[in-house]
């Protein structure tokens, strides 16, 4: 339709003749797109990592030796049903916050925990309940605990923070993830490393810096992306550690 | 128009374009939060703060983008003027939804840590240094920054307090909001998707903008308005028989000005073509009751002086113009805003 010939249209007149049905058509197809948008973008959204929070698992009371790598560790020596003896399980604090602060009295002591539990096939991180009720030292010897040393091994994947990997945040990695994933990382919540291929047959592993320090600020910049990097594995219980070789540390092309 | 402040000027047309607008985002909103988590079926769910998250982020894309899209569309073809009328209620409107989005993910992403979340905003990703990786929430908090400065100045009173020019000049940060989104969710978002169902969307609308408004200006250009010559301080604008009545012949002055000689009544008068509410192009108007009429807001004035009818305040400037032969002619410099001119008759 030419200039000309197009009705004119004045915002606080009535519609003119002939542009009614031209606006009615741009209405239904304005709402009809954003309709269409909402089921084809809401509806093919990726499935989150198959892992979560088991409040339905109630809570859960262990006994067993604190470690600390420094993230800390419970290596479980009394168990229930859901956790046997021999199982070793990260621990996180509410929200983005570790217990480090917490568990560092009881390195290489008897400790009772209690908290809820997250899955990812299984179970390998437990969130404690507040101040003394989620750890405390407990009564006997602590047994000694073996500690495995598997080498020095170079190996690809993705530095996430655990606790989001383990179910907490749906999806809990990638790089929309990053800053959540650093914020948690900042905040002590146990650093893991995922890797692409099963190693020891475990597709994660929890990370630290070198000679029993933290994740090195270094790392932070590569959290969340495909990288390679070098560093000493080691077995604890059936959760492995990997002692960061922090210059080593590169982005996987492409 | 008005001669007072009102918070909106309501007539019937911005009612039905709101309720149309609104109705759009309704659908998207209630699609993509209560219909969409049915049709995954994911055994365990996204997170909801997360699912509310992606549903106001892309509804805010997609508004964004049928924003940019009314203005090379008006100009293309005059049918969709309607559009454009309301354009700002829906981006007020663009920015609610946007500042839902960024709640959602201030308070899910950023909460919960020891920190202050506006604080961990800024701090939690810092790898500036690197495209993989980026911190996307940069460009995300810049198109926000940007959206909310347009939603508050964009009522009238903004614009008659900044004078058009610059108030227009201001909201073409809509522009620099919109590059910030595309990279925000180019950078985020879509570096983690399998399913590229969205990156094909997302894509597809950015491609639009930038195609619509190439097209446009193509037009433009192949049918704007010429440039006309000038002899002794007069610029030569066209036979004065070929102007219609009621309508106007635009011609681009060498100073850069644009000049509408409208027929009234059997006679010819000159305007400046940038009305003063918008910089609309008065001369693609009509004469409405002996009163240019905008085509982008319906602004009016008097074609004989430039002002607009009491109690209004509005003036344009306007131009002394004169017959040569059958050749209308304009003087090149404009009369100061609402200078009475004489009309001069159309020769028969």
């Amino acid at each position: 339709m030419s200039r000309k010939e197009t009705p004119f249209f004045v915002g606080y007149l009535p519609l003119p003749r002939g542009l009614g049905g031209f606006v009615a058509l741009v209405s239904v197809a304005l709402v009809a797109l954003f309709a269409a948008a909402a089921l084809l973008i809401g509806g093919t959204q990726d499935a989150p990592q198959d892992a979560a929070f088991r409040f339905d698992y109630g809570r859960q009371t262990v006994t067993g030796v604190v470690e600390l790598t420094p993230y800390p560790l419970l290596r479980v020596t009394e168990g229930n049903d859901l956790i046997p003896p021999g199982k070793t399980l990260m621990m996180t604090a509410a929200g983005k916050s570790g217990v480090d602060m917490r568990a560092m009295g009881l390195e290489g002591k008897l400790a009772q925990v209690s908290g809820v539990v997250l899955e990812r096939g299984t179970i390998d991180m437990i969130q404690l309940r507040g101040g003394r009720r989620g750890i405390q030292a407990a009564e006997g010897e602590a047994p000694a605990m073996q500690t495995e040393p598997l080498g020095r091994w170079r190996l690809a994947g993705e530095i996430c923070d655990g606790k989001c990997l383990y179910g907490a945040m749906r999806p809990g990695r990638g790089l929309a993830h990053k800053a959540c994933a650093n914020l948690c990382i900042i905040g002590d919540v146990p650093p893991v490393f995922v890797t692409t291929q099963p190693v020891e047959g475990q597709d994660f592993m929890l990370i630290t810096g070198p000679d029993g320090t933290r994740l090195p600020k270094e790392a932070y910049d590569f959290v969340g992306q495909f990288v390679t990097l070098e560093g000493d594995l080691e077995r604890r219980g059936d959760v492995l550690v990997l002692r960061l070789d922090t210059p080593t540390i590169a982005l996987v092309d492409g | 128009m008005s001669v007072k402040y009102v918070p909106v000027q309501w007539n019937r047309s911005k009612w039905v374009y709101d309720g149309i607008m609104l109705a759009a985002v309704v659908a998207f909103l209630y699609l993509f939060l209560y219909v969409t988590p049915e049709l995954l079926s994911h055994e365990n769910p996204i997170n909801p703060q997360v699912h509310n998250a992606r549903a106001f982020g892309a509804c805010a894309f997609l508004m964004l983008t049928v924003i940019l899209w009314i203005g090379p569309l008006a100009r293309i073809d005059r049918r969709f003027l309607p559009l454009l009328y309301n354009r700002r209620h829906f981006g007020v409107m663009t920015t609610f939804v946007a500042i839902t989005h960024a709640g959602y993910i201030l308070n899910w992403y950023f909460a919960f840590s020891s920190s202050d979340k506006y604080a961990a905003l800024l701090f939690a990703n810092t790898s500036y240094g690197q495209l993989a990786g980026f911190p996307f929430e940069a460009f995300g908090i810049f198109a926000l920054v940007c959206l909310v400065i347009l939603a508050v100045t964009s009522h009238d009173f903004w614009l008659k307090f900044l004078t058009p020019p610059v108030w227009k000049a201001l909201h073409a940060l809509i522009y620099f909001a919109y590059v910030a989104v595309v990279a925000h969710v180019a950078l985020g978002i879509m570096q983690d998707q399998q399913n590229h169902t969205f990156t094909v969307i997302f894509i597809g609308g950015a491609l639009s903008v930038a195609g619509l408004h190439a097209w446009a200006a193509w037009h433009e250009d192949r049918n704007g308005d010429r440039l006309g010559t000038e002899e002794g301080g007069w610029v030569d604008i066209c036979d004065a028989r070929k102007i219609e009545e009621g309508r106007a012949h635009i011609k681009v002055l060498p100073n850069g000005e644009r000049v509408a000689v409208f027929r009234h009544e059997g006679k010819l008068s000159a305007i400046s073509n940038a009305c003063a509410h918008q910089n609309g192009p008065l001369g693609e108007g009509r004469i409405i009751d002996c009163l240019v009429t905008c085509p982008w807001h319906g602004f009016q004035y008097d074609v004989r002086t430039g002002r607009s009818p009491a109690p209004f305040t509005e003036m344009v400037p306007t131009y002394t113009l004169r017959l040569s032969g059958n050749r209308v002619q304009v003087q090149v410099e404009a009369n100061p805003p609402g200078t009475p001119v004489d009309p001069v008759e159309v020769p028969a």
